[in-house]
């Protein structure tokens, strides 16, 4: 088992304040049809950032304007992701306020459950939890130009028409931007003091979460792929340098679409300088990342499901006795309380 | 007032790889950054203290910023960002969902409960559909990627590459420019062109004019024209002894 190799920077168990352990993870994330992400509503165009091209030469005096997929786009599906199994296997708890089951944005979160301990929850006043899955703006490898397509919305009326029986016309006609199949986003992801099955919690999110952005019904479909896991007591180079290495690398023409393949070869040839950063004691290798997908993918499988969630589940129990004993909590609880005037 | 309790200071610059984002000002539904960068949050984003990952209890009360840094206090000071150049912001909208299949957008919040419906609209109030107090949409007015902003850094340590700043935790690259010893200056009248936390600042100075910039925790000073000693760090001129929550016996 090769998540044994990342022993010296995960955590043996939940603890309230950092240690300086990280794990990175690199993820190329491949949208697998049209795609929308855009900050300012209906209409406007996609999120976008005019960035330097690359970091050497020529690349870095071009300006070109990526596609970004933004830090909340990629949490926000992601966490629901896991929360719909431990609803399913019965691990979200009921919070004490209104005794409602934890749900996301409802201001009573439980606190309690795996999702509230690992991405986080800020409850008026109740008390706040941060979360240890930093993420990052991720951007596109090509041109927001390249990449990006129109497409004109009419809904018709049941008829089949634009009119209605009375003879009115439909308003509804529009012209909306999307991301096309087959673009590149480069990602890097920072998870700080987390547990085995922390890990194994949060790389089964990121690998089974298929949709993402508005409309994601209907559009939004998306692969992610990790293509590599450093361990370290530093940050690692943000996703935005991982774009433009890569794209240097990849030299040019580039068209729409890439070559997957040697865009993988170009990405992890430029995180396996990763490895003499300051601060890296850990890179996985091919064979060792592969067996963890494994490890993580066997976790997550229908047999061990129940018995993987429930294990992480049961490795808080010891941070749960504070609110349920509300009287008791006070005097003793926390094992790192903090001291408050009198 | 003799002694100089840091040998150096670093000269820093933060260079923003992500929007950041504080709460510095909420005007109705939008939510502004000021284009500064508080020296409490450096602190903890540099890793010199630490914060817990969960708060509760009486802990939500009040920040522990004098517990915090009255360890480090002696060998660590730093002072707020200011801007290289002009800060350049942008704004960008934010909603929340709820993971229910159903929801609706009431009053300040996203209402799940879809047996609640039936009761609304014979014009009950359920309480699912009441507002709550934190937002549910809005604005922000953010510190725009690519901004540069400058820090010093007094005492000897090793910084890291990148750090994480704000409510979204933006990744923040540091680079450190240069390194100069600091000299005692004696007591005059001087002009600092830094950024101050006026928490910060030692009891004994005279300040005869500044700007504030009003944002919490601490309100920040700049363009400090002031009596008393000074620090000379390089070309650069700020008040000395300057020291973590060094004026708080004052209002105590």
């Amino acid at each position: 088992m090769s998540i044994s190799k990342l022993s010296t920077v995960l955590a043996a168990s939940y603890e309230n304040f950092p240690k300086g352990r990280f794990i990175t993870l690199v993820v190329l994330r491949t949208t697998h049809s049209e795609t929308i992400f855009r900050t300012e509503g209906s209409g406007e165009p996609m999120c976008s950032e005019f960035v330097q091209a690359g970091l050497e030469g020529e690349n870095q005096k071009t300006i070109i304007q990526r596609l970004v997929m933004t830090k909340r786009k990629q949490v926000a599906p992601e966490r629901r992701y896991g929360r719909e199994h431990l609803r399913a296997h019965e691990l979200l708890y009921t919070n004490i306020k209104d005794g409602s089951l934890c749900s996301l944005n409802t201001n009573a979160p439980c606190e309690m459950c795996v999702d509230c301990f690992l991405y986080g929850f800020a409850a008026g006043g109740g008390g706040a939890q941060k979360s240890r899955i930093w993420t990052e703006d991720a951007f596109s490898i090509l041109p927001a130009s390249d990449v990006v397509g129109d497409r004109t919305i009419n809904a018709i009326y049941e008829n089949g028409t634009m009119r209605d029986e009375k003879g009115n016309a439909s308003t509804a006609l529009n012209t909306s931007e999307y991301i096309k199949p087959g673009v590149h986003f480069l990602d890097v992801v920072t998870l700080k003091d987390v547990t085995a099955d922390e890990l194994r919690y949060i790389i089964g999110n990121i690998l089974f979460t298929s949709r993402y952005g508005a409309v994601s019904s209907r559009v939004g479909r998306m692969e992610n792929e990790i293509l590599g896991v450093f361990g370290s007591i530093t940050e690692l180079p943000s996703s935005l340098e991982l774009v433009q290495a890569t794209y240097d690398v990849l030299g040019k023409p580039l068209e729409h679409p890439l070559n997957i393949n040697q865009l993988i070869t170009a990405s992890k040839q430029v995180i396996a300088n990763w490895k003499n950063k300051r601060g890296v004691s850990v890179q996985l290798s091919e064979e060792e990342l592969a067996n963890l997908l494994t490890d993580v993918e066997t976790n997550w499988s229908e047999a061990e499901r129940d018995n993987f969630l429930k294990r992480l589940t049961q490795s808080y129990e010891p941070f749960r006795h504070v609110a349920t004993e509300k009287k008791k909590a006070k005097a003793k609880g926390k094992n790192t309380p903090v001291e408050v005037e009198s | 007032m003799s002694t100089i309790p840091f040998q150096q200071a670093k000269l820093v610059e933060l260079y923003c790889l992500e929007p950041v984002f504080f709460a510095s000002r909420e005007l109705s539904d939008t939510y502004y950054t000021e284009g500064v960068i508080g020296n409490y949050a450096l602190t903890y984003a540099l890793g010199r203290v630490n914060s817990p990952y969960r708060l509760q209890g009486q802990a939500t009360g009040r920040p522990t910023y004098k517990e915090d840094f009255q360890p480090i206090a002696q060998d660590f000071y730093i002072l707020p960002a200011s801007p290289v150049g002009r800060v350049t912001f942008r704004f960008e909208r934010f909603n929340a969902l709820s993971d229910a299949y159903w929801y609706a957008m009431t009053n300040n919040r996203v209402a799940t409960a879809r047996e609640d419906l039936p009761l609304q609209r014979q014009g009950k109030k359920p309480s699912s559909f009441r507002p709550s107090n934190f937002p549910q949409t809005g604005r922000l007015r953010m510190i725009e990627r690519r901004n540069k902003f400058q820090t010093l850094v007094f005492g000897n340590h090793q910084l890291p590459t990148y750090i994480r700043l704000g409510k979204f935790m933006s990744k923040v690259q540091v680079n450190v420019l240069n390194e100069f010893p600091v000299t005692l200056l004696p007591e005059g009248e001087y002009q600092s062109q830094h950024y101050l936390n006026a928490a910060d600042l030692p009891q004994q100075i005279e300040a005869l004019a500044f700007d504030l910039i009003s944002i919490p925790p601490a309100p920040i000073i700049k363009n400090l024209h002031f009596r008393g000693a000074a620090w000379q760090i390089g070309e650069m001129i700020v008040p000395a002894g300057l020291h973590f929550c060094g004026r708080e016996s004052s209002n105590e």
